[in-house]
């Protein structure tokens, strides 16, 4: 386990400072460790610490986050198409950023109002899919396609109505950007904290992926670990798209090829999706500033584009 | 007049002396320790107007679609304005970066602002507004002769024009932004403006919103005598072509669909005088059909 | 070891009226079978003395405590259960599928030793499927899913052995393999109660029978006295013909 682990942090940490070496102004190894240490040219010190530091530091954080939130949705609904977005949650902080931006409030707030509309949506769902005293993951699932689909149709209408020159920002925040996210400590702190709170669950994890009657037959709380699970992946999710709008495909792909190379344990899957989804938007982000500049791409293309060849040949692999 | 001269000669002698101040158009005052030297502009109109007030020389990158005045074509880009390239601009290391108010990203401003790079936002409405901004401009650029002469003339030619068409007879416009969305413009907006200084009445301009979205049936209930929009070099394209479907429409019916030249018309740059000669040029040709 | 006592249970069947009170008592070293038709409730009993299912009225006692008072986690430790219909879950491979048996073991930040690696391998060989180790449980049969289920109990190793018809699926050899290993845990004490489809199962090996009816009757007791003709008949609606054979009695339909 830990071998893996080690694995994965190491190329998260390559791909970490390829990152900060990358850009519109290629910065050589040597002066790159020049300004590690504090010194270099002021330019490659605001090129590195202001502008390449956070933002791949986002970057990483946002990855994590989704990838972690993915594999959560996966196991609490037994069913490996869950993605973080599955249950709308995208589509209220959508809402919530949208409004913000019509209303000409300044970027913390957006962040704010991005939040609040994805803890807004995950209540809903939650509180609509209750029912008659008892969710299923099916219930759960069809209720957050189903409100997914009603926040698209508010997104759509504010798209229709809001002035021209908004627009693009508009459009951008829809597609996934990082370069938004001034800093990237809240979202750091969220994952670091949200994995050291779900290690010691993680077998129970396990258990549950077997079924909730099984799992309460070998002494699991079914219900509260279920409530528990939800809520941390909402928050996670919340905390992701806040940071970077609605970046598709980590959350959905990351967790999925970890179960095809280093199997079903979550005790392993979870910091696991931690760090390559991190690797993964990491990657994908510095491709995306870097591959028409100075054109700037947003970074949920290239996620897709990256991440699925890579499923398509490890499932290929896997048969 | 007079007051323009003392204006002139006092920004001369300061700034030799002192900081180099000026508001911009959000309201923020920039001083600068000396004239500028390295300036990226980060909207096309912006690098026109840069060149305008004899600076052009100073201007070190643009962005997508700055193709006027054709030295611009030159420069390298930074991006598209809605979407900047932060590390090539910083690479560049310019002392003064000119940003949209409306145009460019937030973000990206604050960005800039929380990197201590001085920015200098404009956003004319008015005519007035195109004098003033080349004026600040020039004297941010060092460059207050070239600046100021450009801005007196697109003052004086604007006030002849103004003069020649004070009594026109007025004419009903409707001016087609953009087809399909069908968008116009009010009279808050420039192009409204030249509308107005040509003796034209915009059926649409007292609507609220500064781009309306608006529907073919309001067109045709408004009826206007002339129908205009936008086109590379003035040339007739198909976009009017819709129109010609409702034979009972003045314009149609009086041949009034009309074209002027998009990038002279769409930028808020002295080039709107051409633009304002055209469409008065246009409209006298529509009084007479 | 321990011991499971029902008192005055009254199983919740929607829509069904109140049936008998159940007053079992299952103790260790006894192997229980029950008996009834499809819809008597055989799973509905499996589930509430499991206490994964509430009872509509009366109490399920493990050692004198009632289940509703006990952590789902000690419950676990004495009680565990085989269920007939397999859930939909993620796929897992044989392995680990048994290794979540020693769960209840288990505290959140310990991780399965090498004990708990050779009871499930053990578990694994006594029921013939340890060479299918690293298979995906979903490629397997439905016998060999039954019996990695099988397997599973016995990595968890409870006191009380419930199993609801875990013959199904399996072919004549491992029929028997299970009911002898079931027998076998009770001479080392532990009790066993599971379901049956099949009679002549519950005949051959049990030491006692449940007979649960349709409309809620039931009735327990030692096997001897519980297989009596009459009532087997009207349990299964179905004339019945019995013989001796291998010293137990066989119980088949009468055609004519």
């Amino acid at each position: 386990m830990t071998r893996s682990l080690s694995g994965l942090a190491a190329i998260a940490l390559i791909a970490v400072l390829l990152a900060l070496a990358i850009g519109s102004v290629t910065i050589p190894p040597l002066e790159l460790w020049q300004v590690i240490q504090g010194e270099g040219s002021a330019l490659n010190r605001t090129l590195i610490v202001d502008l390449r530091l956070p933002r791949t530091l986002a970057a990483f954080a946002t990855g994590g986050l989704l990838a972690v939130a993915g594999a959560l949705m996966q196991v609490l609904l037994r069913n490996p198409l869950a993605d973080p977005y599955i249950l709308g949650l995208s589509g209220g902080a959508a809402v919530g950023a949208l409004l913000a931006m019509l209303a000409g409030l300044g970027t913390l707030l957006i962040s704010g109002s991005a939040f609040a509309g994805a803890m807004l949506a995950t209540f809903l769902v939650f509180g609509l899919a209750h029912g008659t005293g008892s969710w299923t993951p099916t219930r759960l699932l069809l209720t957050g396609v189903v409100v997914a689909a009603g926040w698209g149709a508010v997104i759509t209408l504010m798209l229709a109505v809001s002035p021209a020159d908004q627009l693009p920002g508009m459009l951008y925040w829809l597609m996934g950007d990082v370069s938004y996210a001034r800093t990237p400590w809240p979202a750091l702190v969220v994952l670091a904290v949200s994995i050291v709170l779900i290690m010691p669950l993680a077998r129970n994890l396990n258990v549950l992926a077997r079924g909730p009657m099984q799992a309460a037959a070998l002494g699991v709380s079914v219900r509260p670990l279920e409530w528990a699970v939800y809520l941390l992946a909402s928050l996670l999710t919340a905390t992701a798209v806040t940071t970077a709008g609605s970046v598709g495909f980590v959350g959905l792909i990351v967790p999925h090829m970890l179960r095809l190379v280093l199997g079903n344990d979550q005790r392993i899957i979870l910091p696991a999706s931690a760090l390559a989804g991190g690797t993964l938007l990491v990657l994908a982000d510095t491709l995306a500033r870097t591959v028409i500049a100075p054109e700037q791409l947003p970074v949920g293309v290239i996620t897709a584009l990256l991440g699925v060849p890579m499923f398509l040949y490890l499932l290929h692999r896997s048969r | 007049m007079i007051y323009r001269v003392f204006l002139l000669f006092f920004a001369l002698v300061s700034s030799v002396f002192a900081d180099v101040c000026a508001t911009d158009d959000a309201g923020h005052v920039l001083c600068l320790p000396t004239v500028a030297q390295r300036i990226v502009a980060l909207s096309p109109g912006a690098t026109e107007l840069m060149f305008a007030a004899g600076a052009g020389n100073k201007v070190v990158a643009v962005v997508d679609y700055s193709d006027y005045p054709p030295a611009a074509l030159n420069l390298p880009s930074v991006g598209n304005y809605t979407r900047i390239d932060m590390e090539a601009l910083l690479a560049l290391r310019p002392d003064l970066v000119i940003t949209w108010v409306t145009g460019n990203p937030p973000a990206q401003v604050e960005l800039l602002k929380a990197l201590d790079v001085p920015q200098f936002a404009i956003e004319p409405r008015t005519f007035e507004g195109v004098s003033s901004v080349l004026e600040r401009l020039s004297t941010l650029a060092g460059t207050e002769q070239q600046g100021f002469a450009e801005a007196e003339r697109f003052h004086a030619g604007i006030a002849a024009l103004s003069e020649q068409y004070r009594n026109a007879e007025p004419v009903s416009v409707f001016y087609q932004v953009w087809a399909q969305p069908l968008m116009t413009i009010n009279n808050d907006h420039l192009i409204g403006k030249v509308l107005q200084l040509c003796g034209g009445v915009n059926v649409f301009g007292d609507m609220p919103r500064l781009v309306p979205r608006i529907s073919a049936e309001a067109v045709l209930e408004a009826d206007p005598l002339v129908i205009l929009t936008g086109s590379v070099g003035g040339v007739s394209d198909g976009q009017l072509d819709r129109w010609k479907n409702y034979s009972r429409l003045k314009a149609v019916a009086r041949n009034n669909l009309l074209f002027v030249p998009a990038s002279l018309i769409s930028r808020p740059t002295p080039r709107l005088l051409e633009a304002s000669k055209y469409v008065c040029q246009k409209l006298d040709i529509a009084r007479e059909h | 070891m321990s011991t499971l006592h029902t008192r005055d249970l009254i199983m919740n069947i929607p829509g069904r009226q109140d049936g008998f009170a159940l007053n079992l008592s299952i103790e260790p070293g006894q192997i229980w079978g029950v008996l009834g038709p499809n819809g008597a409730g055989k799973t509905t009993l499996l589930h509430t003395l499991a206490g994964l299912l509430p009872a509509r009225s009366g109490r399920v006692m493990l050692d004198g405590s009632s289940l509703t008072e006990l952590r789902r986690r000690d419950i676990a430790r004495h009680i565990g259960l085989v269920f007939q219909e397999r859930q939909d879950s993620f796929p897992a491979t044989v392995m680990e599928t048994a290794l979540i048996g020693r769960h209840p073991w288990l505290s959140p930040w310990e991780s399965e030793q090498g004990e708990d690696q050779q009871r499930a391998q053990q578990a694994l060989a006594t029921l013939d499927v340890d060479h299918l180790s690293n298979r995906l449980l979903n490629t397997l049969s439905g016998g060999e899913r039954q019996r990695v289920a099988i397997a599973t109990l016995m990595t968890q190793n409870p006191d009380i052995w419930l199993l609801d018809e875990p013959t199904n699926h399996l072919d004549l050899h491992h029929q028997v393999k299970v009911m002898n290993l079931l027998r076998d845990q009770t001479s080392v004490r532990k009790a066993v109660f599971l379901c049956l489809h099949d009679l002549n199962l519950a005949a051959r090996w049990c030491s006692h029978v449940l007979l649960l009816y349709t409309n809620g009757e039931a009735c327990w007791g030692p096997v001897e006295d519980m297989l009596v003709l009459k009532a087997l008949e009207r349990l299964y609606n179905q004339r019945l013909t019995t013989v001796e054979a291998d010293g137990a009695p066989l119980f088949v339909p009468s055609i004519s």
